[in-house]
């Protein structure tokens, strides 16, 4: 057995990664917007796909914390919920945000739209179901507001463009939403669940989180392919799998930190046998 | 009614009951769903293990996700580069089974490292030889569906109005479903815990208490894959494949629109017939091998 190597980790308070998910997300999907406008092209679309990573760090942070109070079968459901809420979001935001002549406001109007939902559903599955789990109102905020920013960021990515009309031809009317919202939702929900157990650390679930969302990139840049072009698709899935190598080779090294030991191939530990 | 219309039907009731049967027993290598529990359980009870867990959302959404998968990249290739349909739908479900690679090998290790407290140790050679199988079984279960979609978009008619990643997100939550509901019991239930006498239920007592140790050896997933192989798997297959196929003939036969009543009486009448064939199995069974010789009665609740 190799011995231990210091392996980067980190740890951080909700709040901040709060902030970082918010606004290093609506800032992504806007510099994606504005690099496309600016240079005429659609080659930065990856642009929103690295935006919606910082939803779905938030987001499954958001999982971990609500989930710790004892559910464990429901942190599936609980990542579809999220993505089910950022769906109806983007889908209102969006269409109003276009009615009002607004159209590129659309993304501050479905967050805004999905905080609040989120913090309904949150006082519903508290008050009227009695969850009683203290944190839930601000968890599913989060996580409504996660799911919003990952599937807008995968929307821009696919679509090239915040439009309404665009985002409904390009993600909805081919079903590439399902691919989001199916890939956007395990990049949520898979981190803790893949973690879950009493020695769960929170860097490994988030980088855990992260190259999902690098899975996500390379199946959303797939899609990108026939919506926009191949060099768009191209640099997306180059992205995706550098993301995901990158984030993959640390979460092995976390978990090799974490486990009890790691070994080539051996019978049960001396304790159990 | 046409013939071509009928042998596709027939075509995707085979597809699905080879899919149903795969997705069992991809979903058993891995201790999925319904059984997963128990192997989770057995470290923290003392009982360190070298079964796989594959903990990855449950079988509907983790299905849902490499069927999507295969049907966005077979829906690229023939929509956008005009690709033959059987190449794009092999291309798709390969891409699937690299993504549930990289899914089973993370919840693996994450899985294992969060036992650290339970000295749950983390077997590299497992996930070398078990992962490849997965992968395989998935491969199979993607293709399947994806050609399914493939078959009810672009050959049966009238073709189905969806585009092919949103029929198979609902195949792949449905062929997950019943996956999880008909042929995990048999690994769960009977596999888990085979030294357990008929009728005796899991009580809490034994939580935890999974056979861990072989006919020779310690037990390891792959030995679950043979038992399982043999009746679940086949048991899925054909739940899915009788689901897919009995609903698709009756709206064959009889034409959805003019002939709507007797497609919903022949729906009706199947769910009698498999009723009252479901409550003969189970009578039969606790004819054969019942009652558990600690029957006292029934406790009231």
């Amino acid at each position: 057995m190799a011995e231990k190597t210091v392996v980067k980790g980190f740890k951080i308070e909700p709040k901040q990664l709060r902030i970082y998910g918010l606004v290093g997300s609506v800032v992504g999907i806007y510099l994606a917007y504005i690099l496309n406008s600016v240079t005429g092209t659609n080659i930065f679309s990856f642009v929103g796909a690295l935006a919606a990573l910082f939803g779905v760090v938030m987001g499954a942070n958001a999982v971990r914390r609500v989930c710790a109070y004892g559910i464990g079968t429901g942190v599936p459901s609980i990542g579809m919920l999220s993505l089910g809420m950022g769906t109806v979001a983007v889908l209102f935001g969006l269409n109003i945000a276009e009615q009002l002549g607004v159209g590129l406001l659309g993304v501050i109007l479905a967050l805004v739209y999905s905080l609040i939902f989120g913090y309904v559903v949150g006082l519903i599955a508290n008050r009227v179901m009695g969850f009683n789990i203290p944190i839930m109102e601000e968890g599913l905020t989060d996580l409504s507001g996660a799911g919003t920013l990952a599937i807008l960021g995968w929307c821009f990515a696919i679509s090239g463009s915040l439009a309404y009309a665009d985002i409904v031809k390009d993600v909805f009317n081919t079903g590439f939403l399902a691919i989001i919202f199916i890939c956007g939702g395990l990049a949520i929900l898979h981190p803790f669940n893949a973690n879950l157990g009493p020695d769960e650390k929170q860097d490994r679930t988030l980088v855990n989180g992260v190259m999902v969302g690098g899975m996500s990139t390379i199946a959303t840049g797939i899609c990108a392919l026939m919506t926009l072009g191949l060099a768009a698709g191209m640099v997306q899935i180059v992205v995706g799998f550098a993301i995901w190598y990158y984030f993959y080779v640390w979460y092995f090294r976390l978990a090799k930190r974490d486990a009890s030991a790691v070994v080539g191939t051996g019978l049960l530990p001396p304790s159990a046998l | 009614m046409d013939a071509f219309g009928m042998g596709l039907v027939a075509a995707m009731g085979a597809l699905a009951t080879v899919a149903g049967a795969s997705e069992d027993i991809d979903s058993d290598i891995g201790s999925q769903s319904n059984p997963n529990s128990q192997v989770q359980l057995a470290a923290q009870v003392g009982n360190p293990h070298r079964i796989y867990n594959k903990a990855i959302a449950g079988e509907p959404p983790s299905n849902a996700l490499w069927c999507t998968t295969a049907a966005i990249m077979a829906y690229v290739l023939i929509e956008g580069y005009h690709m033959p349909l059987l190449f794009a739908v092999a291309a798709g479900a390969s891409l699937a089974a690299l993504f549930d690679g990289v899914m089973s090998t993370s919840a693996y290790f994450g899985r294992s490292a969060s036992q650290a407290r339970f000295n749950q140790w983390i077997y590299l050679d497992i996930v070398r030889y078990t992962t490849p199988s997965i992968m395989a079984h998935v491969w199979i279960t993607s293709f399947c569906i994806c050609l399914i979609a493939v078959i009810q978009v672009y050959i049966l008619t009238p073709h189905h109005p969806f585009p092919i990643p949103v029929i198979g997100l609902v195949w792949g939550l449905t062929v997950g479903a019943i996956g999880s509901s008909v042929g995990d019991i048999h690994y769960g239930g009977e596999r888990e815990f085979q030294w357990r006498l008929f009728g005796q239920g899991l009580n809490t007592m034994l939580s935890g208490q999974i056979v861990r140790k072989a006919e020779a050896g310690l037990r390891n997933s792959i030995d679950n894959a043979w038992f399982c192989a043999k009746f679940g798997g086949p048991c899925t297959g054909l739940a899915f494949g009788l689901t897919v196929f009995l609903d698709n003939w009756r709206t064959t036969v009889f034409d959805p629109v003019t002939q709507a009543g007797a497609a919903i009486a022949m729906g009706l009448f199947f769910v009698i017939v498999m009723n009252l064939y479901n409550h003969y199995c189970e009578v039969s069974a606790r004819r054969k091998y019942g009652p558990y010789p600690g029957y006292k009665g029934d406790i009231p609740a």
